[in-house]
């Protein structure tokens, strides 16, 4: 492990900035609201800010994308097919755990199944990552309930954790190596090293206080959802509230939904976007002849809360899909997000079995 | 940065958002968390406004029609065409209408065209009739024509009563507020024929019958009355009227209500007690195409000031604007009735006033709107000038092909413009500044986030440029030089600068030198309400043997203003087509009981037949309406369109308006 | 990892042309089609079942079977119009050209089946996904027992392919029954729902698969016959058309369960439908 003094932390953003575009948690110069953005001025990235509004999946997995376009004379029969030449590489500065685990998920998903996002994989494979441990938890997370933090495992670059006026380095990549090395840092000594677990332990105990009840639950309701022993009030419940905005997937840093569409353009031009959708929509699995498998609003937010607690993430990776980040409450119209789903089981299972 | 501070630009509830800007374009949109309305929330139109503000279908070119087809022109030889052209008609025979969706600084220029360089007081807003109302009301109570409660007083008020509106699919956000205040423990109650979304997270639904509405807030002031549970203050020094009222209600007999709206009494009369006792209490209403009528807002207003919950901090009416700035629109005068700032159009001392303001003799004859004028017989309309319209007008084929001009501004491509002479390409409102004000009165600030293609100019630009074709010369740079104009001649904006709009999230009008913050609760403002006047009938439209069933027309879930800009998206296109493509050819919807004994089934046909008409559509066989009634959403298809128009003068009430038909199977 | 994934033409599309356009049912048309490049061509190659994404240039892409037998019959698809793409297609003309990826999904098991009896049960389009495998089957008819086609639609005109079973009942033993919903001049054949001519055709049992394909209801009364006459929930074979705008296992718009139709798809046992945990 390396030493950074607080101070020194634009030496490492500056660093980033000259090889890659950069992205951090900033407080918006108008509204001064704390967002994860891309910055031309290094010195704007504060790491001491609470976790940005948006996921920063959005850097990799973006809102809209035009991924392809297209050419078609239909006088000559002449067709060509161009797929859009990417971005520069990105440096993403101060991810913090649960939001690195976000990206892991969709890392998973969208490169480790039977085929490879080649769209994804162009975003995601020049990126340079350094994480931020979380020494105290904002009001809204639950991490620790969902494995995902409060401190980095794997995925990063570098990694640092605020031992006051100095961040611990820790490296966990040949890149983030050489960038330590090209920075001079001094290496920590033992008993400093040793601090990072200290910290993750005193931020850890701070949990207990706050994330206690439906979110220590977590882990039961998987099982509860994962076995299907869930009883439908449940999901009605949860359903009646839901306003179909779509939010919840679009904040969450691993819920990857897209939708596709091709727009023409004129002239025999036209364009393929693809953009983040939401299984909770109702024209999301609607199909021609109005046969509609997942018609009632109950039937669709049950989609997304088991892909979050159960499916797609745990099935194959022993994790629930949630990286307890609190960003589905704080978006959600119908006052519902992922905490209150727990809560929900929790009384519907409870009031069945009611020596659990 | 990418992410740039703006307003969502669909409804009134005017929830802030941070635009995603990168390579000139939009790219997307997130929620801003810390803005006072949307609080970090988005409704699915708001979550998608990128995908408008993006579509291909502009109108990027002028165009002139030329031998029966549009043709490109260059702009400044459309300007001055339609200048000129324009000015070729007598006043009265010119009309203008203005656009809900356009910034403050737009439709006070395009008043000022009208008023001041075509010399005619014939300007209006499409979606006008329900804010009309609430004005109306509200002027006449001696409050601000406006919203009394705002946003924030919705999530301290102990009761809420929701008038039919289908708030979480019209203003969602409000919507939201509604039903997190009924999670915190706040007594929430629908009064709405339909069990609508708001009504399923209610408390309480009170399921009237259509139609009758007026009947349940005015029962429920004579609970009060003979309960003595009105506010004392009410009654006596600070309100006029109330004797008036007094008198009107009691021509409504307790023993009849049930009967008349098809409630429990004890359950309405439960209700009073409860808005009575409450600390601070709030009713929302839309106010927009499916608005409330007068007399149901009048009730509604004497209701809460009988029981102390007008002019009070945190109380009040609150009409949520269907339309993002159908608020400040009004407040510009994009009226025929009044000038900017609510002062009557015709009303010698304002002529004069605004004629020195704006360097022009007024003329001195209200105005007229644009329905009025397409269907005033023998026709006297001849040339009219429609910015940014969606498809009301449409309805009037005839009469508009039989216009000598038609000239059509906007920035999105329509089914209007086929109609236009002329056509002039205009910005979308994230190509140029400008300020919205939302249902609670903000007034907020947005920033341009990107450049408009070559031809293209800000609608206030347009309307600049005309003036100067007819030769008169207005000194604006920019929009924030406009405002300062709108500052000078609305006294409740007189404080407003793009300075102050820029350092926060908004101002409250009013916002003046004494409250240069603005008005969060404009309940404490000092003076005297009144007691709107209600007629002392009380009688509810009733089914007959012929015609058993009451038919509401309305809005639905998947339906905002006539879908058409929402067409241009992708995601919110979808999810609004969903009614459309389950039922193509219309519908209308029964309970399950009635169907039954019809012997009608879902997505089947039936023929619906009112005294003068009948159509033939779709059977939606759902709980959400009582036995009795029926309900047709009225954007679907020419079918209900068609048969709607028919009952067009039963129907322009709005959400109370109630036809007698008649459902066969066929 | 199935073997022809991998070779799959997976994020951007092949050109392809449009050789011939052949008119079917009404709002069906059946697009031959070869790749511009022939070398895509040759390394194009299908399992029955399987199915394409097809960009129509300027208006989208849409998920496709491929109803040709992977042996010996020019590439085609059979689309009906329903919506803003396919109408957009039934534009096309021959010499048009068209955008192809894939081919995606597992296909139909046809190793596996050999030497058994096979049974075809389909409701109106849903014979176009059926046809690679019957075309393969009856190519290969000596390693078949008893092979069935059972079929049904609404009104006459509306079965597909007419045409072909002509041909294919060239075939020595292929078996076919033919419904329609209602009595009608100049049909002399049954009448009713598909599922009324199982126990008539006294289908198999034993050793036996059955290939059932067509819109829910129908779908739903036929495994409910298939049950009775005694066929095991695996040995009912059906494919699945979901919303689907990827074909490559991210979008997720064909989730069902736990599974998705593009890549654990679409053809399903009826035993693994009944374990998918939603309607289908
Ligand atoms: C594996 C698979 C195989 C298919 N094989 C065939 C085939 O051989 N022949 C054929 O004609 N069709 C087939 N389909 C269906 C075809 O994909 C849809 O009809 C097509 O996508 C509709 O696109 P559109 O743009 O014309 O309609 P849209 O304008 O997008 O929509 C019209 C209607 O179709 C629905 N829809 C959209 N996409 C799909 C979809 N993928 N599946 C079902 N409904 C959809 C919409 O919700 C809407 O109700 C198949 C679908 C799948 C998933
Ligand atoms: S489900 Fe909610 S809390 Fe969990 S990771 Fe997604 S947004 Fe965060
Ligand atoms: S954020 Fe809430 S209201 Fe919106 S889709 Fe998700 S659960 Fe529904
Ligand atoms: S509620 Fe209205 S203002 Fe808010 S996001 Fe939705 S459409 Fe926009």
């Amino acid at each position: 492990m390396h030493i950074l003094p607080k101070a020194d932390l634009r030496r490492l953003t500056g660093a980033l900035a000259e090889r890659y575009a950069l992205y951090g948690p900033v407080c918006h110069e108008v509204s001064g609201e704390v967002i994860f953005d891309l910055v031309d001025d290094p010195s704007r990235i504060d790491l001491d800010i609470p976790i940005p509004y948006n996921p920063p999946k959005g850097v990799v997995f973006p809102q809209a994308e035009r991924i392809m376009s297209f050419s078609y004379d239909r006088a000559s029969k002449a067709a060509a097919i161009e797929p859009e030449a990417l971005a520069a590489p990105k440096a993403l500065v101060g991810l913090r755990s649960c939001d690195l685990n976000g990206l892991l998920c969709l890392d998973r998903f969208m490169l480790g199944q039977e085929y490879v996002d080649e769209v994804f994989l162009e975003h995601r494979k020049k990126m340079f990552i350094v994480s931020n441990t979380c020494v105290h938890p904002f009001p809204q997370c639950f991490c620790v309930c969902t494995d995902s933090g409060p401190a980095a495992v794997e995925g990063f670059d570098l990694d640092l954790t605020d031992i006051g006026g100095e961040y611990l380095v820790l490296t966990g990549s040949a890149k983030g190596e050489e960038l330590v090395r090209g920075l001079g840092l001094a290496a920590a000594p033992a008993a400093k090293a040793a601090l990072r677990a200290k910290a993750v332990e005193a931020s850890v105990a701070l949990f207990d206080a706050q994330a206690k009840d439906n979110k220590a639950w977590i882990s039961r309701a998987v099982n509860r959802l994962t076995t299907g022993f869930i009883p439908h009030e449940v999901w009605e419940y949860i359903g009646d509230q839901c306003f179909e905005c779509g939010a919840c997937a679009f904040v969450c840093p691993s819920c990857s939904c897209f939708n596709i569409e091709d727009a023409a353009e004129g002239e025999g031009r036209s364009c393929r976007t693809r953009a983040w959708d939401s299984c909770s929509f109702e024209g999301y699995a609607r199909m021609a002849g109005d046969h509609n498998p997942r018609k009632a609003v109950e039937d669709r937010r049950n989609k997304r809360f088991f892909c979050k607690l159960s499916f797609s993430q745990s099935r194959k990776y022993l994790r629930p899909g949630c990286v307890g980040c609190g960003r589905c409450v704080r978006v959600c119209p119908g006052d519902i997000g992922l905490p209150n789903v727990v809560t929900a089981i929790r009384r519907e299972s409870t009031k069945q079995v009611p020596h659990e | 940065m990418i992410y740039k501070t703006g307003i969502c630009n669909f409804c009134g509830t005017g929830c802030g958002h941070l635009m995603k800007v990168g390579d000139g374009a939009v790219k997307g949109v997130f929620a801003s968390p810390d803005h006072p309305v949307g609080a970090g929330r988005l409704c699915v139109r708001g979550w998608h406004i990128h995908e408008l503000l993006t579509t291909s279908e502009r109108i990027t070119r002028a165009r002139v029609r030329k031998d029966g087809a549009l043709r490109d022109v260059p702009l400044d030889e459309a300007l001055a065409l339609a200048a000129d052209r324009l000015a070729a008609f007598p006043p009265e025979a010119v009309a203008f209408r203005a656009s809900p969706r356009a910034s403050n600084e737009d439709n006070y220029l395009l008043g000022k065209l009208a008023r001041a360089v075509f010399g005619t007081n014939n300007i209006d807003l499409a979606s006008d009739a329900g804010q009309g109302h609430t004005v109306g009301v509200l002027l006449e109570s001696g409050g601000l024509p406006a919203a009394l409660a705002s946003v924030a007083d919705l999530r301290e008020a102990g009761f809420i009563l929701a008038l039919g509106i289908d708030i979480t699919r019209q203003n969602p956000i409000l919507g939201s507020e509604l039903h997190k205040a009924a999670r915190r423990g706040a007594r929430l109650v629908t009064l709405s024929g339909r069990r609508t979304q708001i009504a399923k997270l209610s408390g309480t639904h009170l399921q009237n019958r259509p139609g009758s509405m007026r009947i349940v807030l005015a029962a429920m002031a004579k609970v009060l009355l003979e309960e003595g549970l009105v506010d004392r203050a009410s009654t006596g020094e600070r309100t006029v009227g109330f004797d008036g009222f007094a008198r009107a209600l009691d021509g409504l007999d307790m023993g009849r209500v049930a009967g008349l709206t098809g409630l429990d009494l004890e359950a309405v009369r439960e209700t009073a007690r409860a808005l009575a006792g409450s600390e601070a209490a709030v009713a929302v209403f839309a106010s927009g195409i499916s608005g409330l009528d007068r007399e149901t807002i009048a009730m509604a207003h004497n209701l809460f000031l009988l029981a102390g919950k007008a002019g009070r901090k945190g109380s009040g009416l609150l009409a949520a604007t269907g339309i993002c700035n159908i608020a400040g629109s009004w407040d510009m005068g994009a009226t025929p009735r009044f000038l900017p700032g609510y002062v009557k159009a015709g009303d010698a001392a304002a002529a004069d006033r605004f004629g020195k303001l704006w360097s022009a003799r007024l003329n001195g004859k209200p105005g007229r709107t644009v329905e009025e004028l397409l269907t005033s017989s023998p026709p006297t309309l001849k040339a009219l000038l429609v910015a940014e319209h969606d498809e009301g007008l449409v309805r009037h084929p005839e009469a508009l092909a039989a216009l000598d001009l038609v000239v059509y501004v906007g920035a999105y491509d329509n089914p209007f413009a086929r109609f236009a002479h002329i056509v002039l390409p205009a910005a979308t409102y994230a190509e140029a500044d400008g300020t919205y004000t939302n249902t609670e009165r903000r007034i907020q600030l947005n920033r341009k986030k990107v450049e408009p293609g070559p031809d293209i100019l800000p609608a206030w630009r347009i309307w600049t440029a005309l003036a100067a074709k007819r030769g008169v010369i207005w000194p604006y740079k920019t929009s924030s030089d406009v405002m300062k104009e709108i500052a000078a001649a609305v006294p409740a904006y007189s404080a407003v600068t793009y300075e102050e709009l820029e350092k926060g999230f908004g101002l409250q009008w009013p916002c003046d030198e004494r409250r240069p913050k603005g008005c969060p609760h404009p309940g404490e403002l000092p003076g005297r309400l009144s007691f709107a006047a209600v007629p002392d009938r009380f009688t509810a439209p009733a089914p007959t043997g012929d015609h058993p069933f009451l038919l509401t027309a309305g809005t639905d879930n998947t339906f905002w203003h006539t879908n058409v800009i929402m067409k241009k998206t992708h995601i919110p296109r979808r999810e609004y087509n969903a009614l459309l493509l389950l039922y193509p050819q219309g519908l209308v919807e029964i309970s399950a009981e009635d169907a039954a004994r019809i012997g009608a089934r879902d997505k089947r046909p039936v023929r619906v037949v009112s005294a003068s008409g009948s159509m033939r559509v779709a059977a939606k066989v759902s709980t959400d309406v009582r036995p009795g009634t029926a309900y047709v959403p009225y954007f679907i298809g020419d079918m209900i369109t068609g048969f709607l128009d028919a009952h067009g003068s039963l129907l322009e009430g709005g959400e109370e308006s109630v036809v007698p038909v008649r459902i066969e199977k066929v | 990892m199935s073997e022809t994934g991998s070779k799959a033409i997976v994020t951007v599309p092949a050109v392809a042309v449009i050789d011939e356009v052949r008119d079917e049912i009404e709002d069906v048309k059946t697009f031959y089609f070869s790749f511009e490049d022939p070398a895509v061509g040759a390394s194009f190659r299908v399992r029955s079942g399987q199915f394409i994404m097809c960009t129509v240039f300027g208006a989208g892409e849409f998920a496709v079977s491929l109803p040709f037998s992977p042996e010996s019959d020019r590439p085609h698809l059979s689309v009906r119009q329903v919506g803003k793409v396919t109408r957009a297609l039934h534009d096309l003309r021959p010499g048009d050209k068209i955008g192809v990826r894939g081919p995606f999904g597992n296909g139909f098991p046809f190793e596996e089946i050999k030497g058994k009896n096979v049974i075809y049960v389909a409701g109106g389009i849903g014979l176009i996904p059926l046809r690679s495998s019957i075309v393969h089957v009856l190519q290969h008819r000596k390693d078949f027992g008893r092979i069935l086609l059972i079929y049904g639609s609404k009104t006459a005109k509306e079965l597909m392919y007419r045409y072909m079973i002509d041909e294919w009942k060239k075939t020595e033993g292929f078996e076919t029954y033919f419904t329609i919903d209602n009595p009608e001049p100049g049909w002399d054949d049954r009448v009713g729902f598909v599922h009324t001519l199982i126990a008539p055709a006294s289908v198999p049992v034993k050793d036996t698969v059955a290939f059932v394909c067509g819109p829910p209801l129908m779908f739903n009364a036929v495994i409910g016959e298939l049950g009775k006459a005694g066929l095991k929930d695996e040995a009912i074979v059906s494919t699945l058309e979901r919303h689907m705008k990827c074909g490559i296992g991210k979008c997720q718009h064909c989730a069902i369960g736990r599974t998705l139709v593009c890549t654990d798809g679409p053809v399903y046992t009826y035993r693994q439908i009944k374990t998918l945990g939603e309607q289908i």
